[in-house]
C-alpha cells in the first residue's frame, strides 16, 4: 500500500528528501521552504529556510554533501548549509547566495550526481550551471543559452556528471554538455559524443504534437533519454537509433523518473503514476501505480479520463435532466492524489533499482509508492462511456 | 488604470524573438501542390463513400492533411470533403469507424472537429454532427486527443 501523508492544504511545489529519509525538504506555493522531520506517520516542521522573496519554484538536496539548493522567482538561488549558529551554538541552515546572471524567474534546480555543480533553468531561455570557486568562497555560474528559443522547464543530469538534459517551452528536448573545466576531469566518451566543451549540443528532439517539454530523464545506464511533453505523449529517445513516442489517452504528464533501464514511472494532470516498459524495440504502458482502492470499495481501477467524475457528472445531471443535487454528487477523485501531481522521485533502492518513488502535487499530498505493485488500467474504454 | 500598454507588441522590439515558423516544421510540399492533391483526394473519398467504405474515406482525406500558412484553400476543400463524410455516416457506425483509424488520423479528425466548430456561419448546420463525432471520438481517443489538437501548431 503507497504511504499517504497529507502535509498541507495548499499545493506543494516541491519536494527533496535528505540521504536517509528522515527529513524532507519542501515549499508550500510560498516564498519560503520547510524541513519537515517525521515522526511516526506524521512530517512536523520544524525549520524555515526563508531568504527568497517571491515563490520558490523547485528544490533540490544533495543526499552526500547534505546541502540544500532553492531556486525561485525572484531571480536567485541560495544553497542552504548546516553550520552552527555563531551566537547560540545550535545547528541551524544558513543561505549562500548563487550569483545566477539570469534576468527572469529560476524554473528548475537539480544538483548534479557528484554534487559539486548544479544547474538552474530559468525563464531566461538560459541554464545556470553553478560550480563553487573555493578562491572567492562562492558559487559562480556559466550560462547554457544557445539554442534555447523560449523558458526551460526542466533539468536533469547525466549520470557522468557533465552531460544535462534540459526541455523547455519551444517543445524540445535537448542534451547539453555541462563540462566545467576547473572541476570536472574529461568524461570518457558517451553515446551522446565523446568531444564535449561547455555548451556542446548532444542532441535535440522535439515533442511529436508540439507541446511544452515538462520532464526529462535518463536511464540509470545515461544511454536512453526520456521526456514527457504537453502534447500527452511521452518520448523514448535512442540516441542515433529510434525515438518512440507513446500517445496516451489521459491529460498530459509532467514529471518522470526511470526505475530501471526498461522502467519509467511517469505522473501529471491525469492524478495517478503510470509505468511504463519497453526497450530499444518499442515501449509501452503497462498500468498504474495508483488501483483507485482508496477511493472506496466501489471504485475498481480509475478510468483513464475521467470523464465521468463527480464535477462533470454534476454539470451533466444539471443539463440533462435539471436536477442540481450538489450535496449528493461525490467531488472525489478515485485517484490517491486528487490534483496535478507536480513531482516525481525516486526514494528508495539504487540507481537502477529503484524500488520505491515519492510523489507531490497541487492538493498538498506527499504519497510514497511501491514500484512494484502496478495495476493494469483494465476497461479503460468502456469505463469512459458517457451513458 | 489605464490598459493600453498591455496591448503594445513588446515582441517587436525584441531582435531574438521566437518567431511562430520555429514551432513546427514547415511542410515540405508546395502549396499548388497540395491543393492538387487535395482536390484529388476529394475525388477518390466520393468513390469511397460509392463502395460505402467510411473508414477508408475517412484515412483517406485525414493521412498528410494541409497544415500551416498559404494553404487555406486547400484547407477549406478539406474539412468540407470530411464533412460530406461525416454527414453521411450513421451514428450507429461511428464508433466502429473511429476503432478502425489510425491514431494519426484520430488526432487530425480532432483538429477538423475542433475547426468545423470554429468556422463562423458552418458549425449552424453542422452543430449536432460535429459534436456527435466528437462525442464518440472522445470515449475513444480519450482526452489527450483533445489536449494534442490545443498544443499541435500544425492546424489543418
Amino acid at each position: 500500500m503507497p504511504e499517504v501523508f497529507t502535509i498541507s492544504q495548499t499545493p506543494v511545489t516541491a519536494h527533496a528528501f535528505n540521504g536517509d529519509r528522515s527529513q524532507v525538504a519542501v515549499s508550500l506555493n510560498s516564498n519560503d521552504a520547510q524541513i519537515l522531520t517525521r515522526s511516526g506517520s506524521e512530517w512536523t516542521s520544524n525549520e524555515l529556510l526563508s531568504e527568497h522573496d517571491k515563490t520558490i519554484t523547485s528544490i533540490d538536496w544533495a543526499p552526500n554533501s547534505n546541502q540544500i539548493v532553492t531556486a525561485s522567482q525572484d531571480r536567485n538561488a541560495y544553497v542552504w548549509q548546516q553550520t552552527p549558529d555563531p551566537v547560540t551554538g545550535k545547528t541551524i541552515w544558513k543561505p549562500t547566495l548563487v550569483l545566477l546572471r539570469i534576468n527572469r524567474a529560476a524554473t528548475h534546480v537539480r544538483w548534479s550526481p557528484k554534487e559539486d555543480k548544479f544547474a538552474v533553468a530559468s525563464g531566461a531561455r538560459a541554464i545556470a550551471i553553478c560550480s563553487f570557486d573555493p578562491e572567492n568562497n562562492w558559487w559562480v555560474s556559466k550560462l547554457l543559452k544557445k539554442p534555447i528559443r523560449s523558458t526551460v522547464l526542466t533539468v536533469e543530469w547525466h549520470p557522468n556528471n557533465v552531460l544535462l538534459a534540459a526541455g523547455s517551452a519551444d517543445m524540445k528536448a535537448r542534451v547539453f554538455s555541462a563540462y566545467i573545466k576547473e572541476i570536472d576531469e574529461r568524461p570518457a566518451a558517451t553515446v551522446w559524443g565523446s568531444k564535449l566543451p561547455f555548451n556542446t549540443i548532444c542532441a535535440e528532439f522535439a515533442s511529436a504534437a508540439g507541446g511544452w517539454v515538462h520532464g526529462v530523464g535518463f536511464s540509470p545506464s545515461g544511454d536512453v533519454l526520456a521526456f514527457a511533453s504537453h502534447d500527452s505523449s511521452i518520448s523514448i529517445a535512442y540516441p542515433g537509433g529510434p525515438v518512440h513516442t507513446i500517445r496516451i489517452p489521459t491529460l498530459p504528464l509532467v514529471t518522470l523518473t526511470w526505475t530501471s533501464e526498461d522502467m519509467i514511472i511517469a505522473a501529471g494532470h491525469d492524478c495517478q503514476p503510470m509505468v511504463f516498459n519497453g526497450s530499444d524495440a518499442g515501449w509501452q504502458e503497462i498500468g498504474t501505480l495508483d488501483d483507485g482502492s482508496h477511493a472506496g470499495p466501489k471504485a475498481g481501477p480509475s478510468t483513464v479520463g475521467r470523464l465521468k467524475t463527480g464535477a462533470f457528472a454534476t454539470f451533466r445531471a444539471a443539463d440533462s435532466r435539471g436536477q442540481s443535487d450538489l450535496g449528493t454528487a461525490d467531488t472525489k477523485l478515485t485517484t490517491i492524489h486528487q490534483n496535478t501531481i507536480t513531482s516525481i522521485r525516486p526514494y528508495e533502492g539504487a540507481a537502477g533499482q529503484v524500488t520505491k518513488v515519492s510523489t507531490t502535487g497541487v492538493d498538498g499530498k506527499l504519497v510514497i509508492w511501491d514500484t512494484a505493485s502496478i495495476s493494469a488500467l483494465t476497461g479503460r474504454m468502456g469505463a469512459m462511456s458517457m451513458n | 488604470m489605464d490598459g493600453a500598454f498591455r496591448k503594445i507588441d513588446i515582441d517587436a522590439f525584441d531582435e531574438d524573438v521566437l518567431q511562430e515558423s520555429e514551432l513546427y516544421e514547415a511542410d515540405s510540399r508546395d502549396p499548388a501542390q497540395v491543393l492538387e492533391e487535395v482536390k484529388a483526394r476529394q475525388t477518390s473519398v466520393r468513390s469511397y463513400l460509392a463502395k460505402n467504405d467510411v473508414p477508408g474515406a475517412l484515412t483517406a482525406i485525414l493521412e498528410n492533411a494541409p497544415y500551416g500558412p498559404n494553404v487555406e484553400d486547400a484547407k477549406t476543400i478539406s474539412l468540407q470533403t470530411l464533412l460530406t463524410i461525416l454527414n453521411s455516416t450513421k451514428s450507429t457506425e461511428i464508433p466502429n469507424v473511429l476503432k478502425a483509424l489510425s491514431m494519426d488520423s484520430q488526432d487530425t479528425l480532432m483538429k477538423y472537429l475542433y475547426k468545423g466548430m470554429a468556422m463562423s456561419g458552418w458549425a449552424d448546420s453542422n452543430a449536432s454532427v460535429l459534436l456527435s463525432w466528437h462525442e464518440k471520438l472522445t470515449e475513444i481517443a480519450g482526452t489527450g486527443c483533445i489536449v494534442r489538437t490545443m498544443t499541435d501548431r500544425r492546424t489543418v
